[in-house]
């Protein structure tokens, strides 16, 4: 038991650090077992955590790696769950007059006879849409986690692309699209965001055969 | 890390911080049993020998060579 939960601490503190800090990874792991012969596994393993986080703190690519995540974890998760929940529960903020899907229906409303035809062939469509933004958040989260910037780059456009659309329909459908506007605008900001972060890492992690300055 | 009595948590960092600095070099060895996963050895470098020398105390129990891994 000892050794299984040493074993996850070890595998959190390498994680937790750096690109530039892979080398010692591997020799703490590499000490870990002499330390598991000499039955201290969990004390090592609990230093080697303690040591990883105190880099994550002074070192400027621990930094990076703390504002990744909390970028992650607080901005594109959160709106990935809201675009989510918009498309699946019909919530307030997607459709015009914050009344769900139901009020984009016009339930009960003069027009409903009108445009209700219209309306439920077009809804399925803006609600895939928006559940495919929602999932777009979620891996465009995951690709920052892994420093995939191409990735990144690729899902941005995708996801972008997918709001423009949304904003389009709906303003021509609704005649009011002043709620996708909102989400294109926090995307807008989202992908702000995204890029200083991206350009951060590249200071961090210059391509090969470029020295970085001090 | 025996020899020296401090806990990873204190030692790595240390090692770390005195690697960037120039002042410790770091070498992978064989392990010196068949079996055992190969060793991170250190050693000071001309400017941490030259360092410690300068330290008040110890400077006469420095290792020329020494791993402390």
């Amino acid at each position: 038991m000892t050794a299984a939960v040493s074993r996850a601490i070890m595998v959190l503190a390498v994680c937790c650090m750096g690109e530039s800090r892979r080398e010692w990874s591997a020799a703490m792991q590499a000490e870990f077992e002499t330390a598991v012969i000499d039955g201290k596994p969990l004390l090592f393993a609990v230093g080697c955590l303690t040591a990883a986080w105190r880099e994550l703190i002074t070192a400027e690519e621990g930094r990076f790696v703390l504002t990744n995540y909390a970028l992650v974890l607080g901005l594109m998760v959160p709106v990935a769950a809201l675009q989510i929940g918009c498309a699946l529960f019909g919530l307030p903020y997607l459709y015009p007059g914050r009344h769900g899907l139901s009020g984009a229906l016009l339930e009960g409303g003069a027009h409903e006879a009108l445009v209700r035809s219209i309306y439920l062939a077009a809804i399925p469509s803006l609600a895939l849409l928006q559940l495919l933004i929602g999932f777009g958040h979620l891996r465009l989260g995951w690709a920052m986690l892994e420093r995939d910037w191409a990735g990144v780059t690729r899902l941005a456009t995708l996801t972008l692309a997918a709001v423009a659309t949304l904003v389009l329909f709906m303003s021509v459908l609704f005649l009011n699209s002043t709620q996708a506007l909102w989400q294109g605008a926090v995307l807008v900001i989202e992908l702000v965001t995204v890029f200083i972060v991206a350009r951060w890492h590249a200071h961090l992690s210059p391509p090969a055969g470029t020295e970085r300055p001090g | 890390m025996k020899e020296t009595g401090l806990s990873s948590g204190t030692l790595y960092p240390l090692l770390m911080r005195m690697t960037d600095q120039g002042l410790v070099e770091a070498e992978w060895r064989e392990p010196a049993q068949p079996g055992r996963p190969a060793r991170h050895a250190y050693r000071l470098t001309a400017a941490g020998f030259a360092l410690a020398l300068q330290m008040p105390g110890d400077g006469e129990n420095l290792p020329l060579k020494g791993s402390f891994a």
